[in-house]
């Protein structure tokens, strides 16, 4: 078993000379950093508070360099943390001094596309947007959405399991990845599914997305692209309260119909978006964004519906965007609110949790209590169709104590989520971020069996190491609970 | 071969006492075959050895039904159709319609992860499976996902199970996303004139901005089954457009609702469903399906097979049924594999009599995955306790 925790305070970090004379020999000179001002891009992700140095950074062109590094990293004893664009927001790409950070940025290609049979095959490096540009002339575009669409990475979509604000209806990648080809811990390079469904033996494709770049490094990605549909209607409707915008959320799924979408902002975070991009929302407690998709007449007679239920439910405004300006205008405040928070706070936390959709008001008004009692301001934008709620609690990290107290606050919430019955999180994942709360939503026998799946790919724990579990299994133990000893079990002895 | 008399039948009423049976089992080292309703207890390859048979018909604990989340938690031994009786009181489903459709349980749905027309717009198992609970053969009970829609927290061991022919472990309880009931349904039963036909029908059904939930084609024909499942004046609209479609092809079709479509669909659940002979499942691009149909009933007749074939036109699955000779049927099957190879295809032989099974792999290769997926088999279950050489791809 090699030790792979971070080297104790003083001890010296950093790579072997041998490890690094083998990747000058394994890869161009160009594709290898380690320079101190070299490093600096790769400390941390978006999750920028946890920051560590890199042993190395290297940056392969092609998926056998990717292997040639992994292979030495297997040889070697050496952790590494494959990382796409940087966006994260779980500290999932977050390196470390002993450890190598494959970066996957230059692996850029789309290798193929087939419209007629609605796939394309792309590499790590490639944006999220960019698939659904290549696409669009033909009229088809790639469903998940995440808000950095524009800048992620289909790599760190995957590990993630990236979600966005269409999943309601659409599901996360996991529904769009049909196959991957990915590099195990050991160097081998294998591949998982593809263009065609139903795939042979265990889905391990159905796993690996998600896994947060702990079981693998993938370097091709088969995703199913979708045809745009006939109609998109989208409305913004102001209420004078949450809980009435909550109550249409509601009223519109008893309708039995789901949205494509249904996003919640509150006053704080809709003023944030106004100063930001005036997106010329109303001056409501909450604005809904509901949007239907589909075949034209279906759309129509839905939206009418949808309408009439905000109406119902205590609408202030309802505004219908005729067009794609209107459409895109109303998105853009949505998707800016994170930033936008940058306006009203010198600084924020941005937290990400999941509560059953009908436990929404009570948990809303938990927030509300917390924010009374702790003082610091707290936003709240949300896929409000499934209860994934991201918080954004204000803070100012010129006075002292204020950060720690935003990220205690940002907990409590956690909590308030896993007492609905809810998740830790929605889409950002767990990472380096949220590994110590897991024992909160799950038993010790329920991470025990995950880490069986990490102990199969990954039995000497270098593939991304001191993420997603709070303690490292050691692979080596016989799996299971505690046995009684032949000798017990005859009633010879006992164990206290 | 296991002696059909000394196989023990254990019947847990509740996860505890599953996962004791497991255990119990594990450390005498018998061989452990689960069943729900056996509606699929001939796919693939059997087990090696069976010393005892699991059944789950006893875990029946209630039906947790949230309309307003979406959700229902089940246990393993309920029904398909005992589960969508208490969603319809809500007007909401779990729009899944397996092979043996209501009869089938949500474990055995689960471990086979099988799924019927509703698969083109609903998906499969693995897509509406959002936590799981299981008990592994060392008497650890665990659960992954959760019972919210959009959660990321861990492993996502629940897509590990579907399909996974209970050879890792025993599902005791699941939790599925749901739909609405949708208020109305028209299906257009297209009767194409030949192969060349169907292609550029299936073509055109895939470029078309139409929302069908089923797109099926069926041998013998070919006909196409292309059902709307929406409000009452978007199924209409949709459905005549659909027929706008089929005689631009120079087909013939025909809109039906009510019983003549009811039992539209039930003729064709049934015509892949005959005793004896094979079942395949062909996946291959849809942009493939018509000229693979093609040259299967060209080989049929060819060979004397009686052949029926019924798939997702749109997603390139397909059940395929022949009977006849032995040596023709095998014949048949090297044929498609060799005919549909990866990545463009795949052929398993879901059930076959022994003369073909032992000439030809059930399986797909396993290819390059086939040492991970050995080592996943042995974390799981390192003695191999659980249904030895039957997991997919006859992972021992």
């Amino acid at each position: 078993m090699t030790d792979v925790t971070p080297a104790p305070a003083g001890a010296p970090a950093g790579l072997p000379g041998s490890f690094h004379a083998a990747l000058a020999q394994a890869l161009p000179a160009d594709a290898v950093l380690r320079h101190p001002a070299d490093l600096l891009t790769y400390e941390s992700d978006a999750l920028v508070h946890l920051r560590q140095t890199p042993g190395a950074v290297v940056l392969p062109r092609t998926t056998a360099e990717v292997a040639a590094v992994v292979r030495l990293c297997h040889a070697h004893r050496i952790p590494f943390v494959a990382r796409g664009h940087g966006t994260g927001l779980s500290g999932g790409a977050l390196p470390r001094p002993d450890g190598l950070l494959i970066s996957l940025a230059r692996m850029t290609r789309i290798r193929h596309v087939d419209i007629d049979n609605q796939y394309v095959v792309v590499e790590p490096g490639v944006t999220n947007l960019d698939i659904t540009k290549c696409v669009a002339p033909f009229g088809c575009y790639y469903a998940p959405d995440p808000s950095s669409q524009s800048v992620c990475s289909i790599g760190g979509n995957v590990a993630e399991n990236s979600g966005g604000a269409h999943c309601l209806k659409y599901g996360f990648t996991v529904h769009h990845v049909l196959g991957v080809e990915a590099v195990l811990p050991d160097g081998d390079v294998i591949r998982l599914g593809g263009p065609t469904l139903d795939p042979p033996g265990l889905d391990l494709l159905g796993v690996i997305v998600g896994s947060e770049g702990t079981l693998a490094v993938v370097t091709e990605v088969t995703v199913r692209i979708l045809r745009r549909p006939q109609a998109v209607l989208t409305l913004l409707a102001g209420f004078p309260s949450i809980d009435a915008a909550g109550e249409a959320v509601s009223a519109i799924i008893a309708c039995g119909i789901v949205p494509a979408a249904v996003e919640m902002m509150d006053r704080l975070t809709i003023d944030a978006a106004e100063a930001a991009v005036h997106p010329n929302f109303p001056p409501s407690q909450a604005v809904l964004i509901v949007e239907l998709d589909g075949a034209q007449i279906e759309v129509h007679e839905l939206f009418a519906t949808v309408e009439a239920v905000c109406g119902r439910c205590g609408a202030e405004t309802v505004e219908i965007a005729r067009d794609n300006t209107a459409r895109e205008r109303i998105w853009k405040g949505r998707k800016a609110a994170f930033a936008a928070m940058g306006r009203v706070s010198p600084n924020y936390y941005v937290q990400d949790g999941v509560v059953p959709r009908t436990r929404l008001p009570e948990v809303l008004r938990r927030i509300r209590d917390l924010e009374r009692r702790s003082g610091l301001r707290i936003g709240n934008v949300f896929h409000a169709g499934d209860g994934n709620l991201h918080p954004l609690i204000c803070y100012d990290e010129a006075i002292p104590g204020q950060a720690a107290h935003a990220e205690q606050v940002a907990s409590e919430i956690l909590q308030y989520c896993l007492d609905a019955g809810g998740s830790l999180t929605g889409e950002h994942g767990v990472g380096a971020d949220k590994k110590g709360s897991m024992p909160k939503m799950f038993t010790a026998d329920d991470l025990d069996t995950m880490q069986r799946l990490r102990c199969a790919f990954d039995p000497s724990a270098i593939c991304n190491p001191g993420k997603v579990f709070p303690t490292p299994r050691l692979c080596g133990e016989v799996p299971g609970p505690y046995r009684a000893h032949p000798v017990e079990r005859a009633g010879l002895a006992e164990r206290f | 071969m296991t002696d059909v008399a000394t196989v023990q039948r254990l019947e847990p009423a509740d996860a505890r006492e599953l996962a004791e049976m497991l255990r119990s089992a594990d450390d005498r080292r018998l061989a452990v075959v689960v069943r729900g309703h056996g509606t699929k207890a001939g796919w693939g390859v059997p087990a090696v050895r069976t010393d005892a048979v699991l059944s789950t018909a006893r875990l029946q604990e209630p039906i947790e039904h949230c309309a307003g989340d979406l959700t229902v938690t089940a246990p393993a031994g309920a029904t398909l159709a005992a589960v969508n009786a208490v969603l319809a009181r809500d007007g909401q489903w779990l729009p899944l319609d397996p092979w043996a459709g209501g009869e089938s349980t949500v474990g055995g749905l689960i471990a086979t992860n099988d799924s019927g027309p509703r698969r083109h717009r609903a998906g499969a198992p693995r897509d509406l499976l959002i936590g799981v609970e299981f008990a592994l053969v060392d008497g650890t009970t665990a659960r992954a996902g959760g019972r919210v829609v959009k959660n990321v927290a861990g492993y996502d061991l629940g897509r590990l199970l579907c399909g996974s022919f209970g050879s890792l472990a025993v599902i005791t309880s699941a939790t599925f996303k749901l739909s609405p009931l949708p208020p109305a349904s028209r299906t257009v039963a297209i009767a194409v004139p030949d192969g060349a036909a169907l292609g550029r029908l299936i073509a055109a059904f895939a470029a078309a901005v139409l929302t069908p939930s089923a797109v099926e084609v069926a041998l013998p024909g070919p006909r196409l089954l292309v059902r709307f499942e929406t409000t009452e004046t978007a199924a209409v609209q949709q459905a005549a457009h659909a027929e706008t479609l089929a005689a631009a092809a120079g087909a013939h079709a025909r809109v039906l609702h009510g019983a003549d479509e009811s039992a539209c669909w039930h003729g064709h659940d049934a015509a892949v469903h005959h005793p004896g002979g094979v079942l395949l499942r062909l996946n291959v691009l849809p942009t493939d399906v018509a000229g693979v149909l093609a040259a299967l009933e060209q080989r049929a007749s060819l060979h004397g097979l009686r052949l029926h074939a019924a798939g997702r036109a749109l997603l390139g699955c397909l059940l395929v049924h022949a009977d006849g000779e032995s040596a023709a049927l095998v014949e048949l099957i090297r044929h498609l594999r060799t005919a549909a190879r990866p990545p463009a295809g795949h052929v398993a032989v879901l059930s076959a009599p022994a003369a073909v099974t032992h000439a030809v792999p059930v399986w797909e290769d396993l290819g390059g995955a086939a040492a991970i997926m050995r080592a996943v088999k042995a974390q799981f279950d390192p003695r191999g306790t659980l249904c030895p050489g039957g997991g997919p791809g006859g992972l021992a």
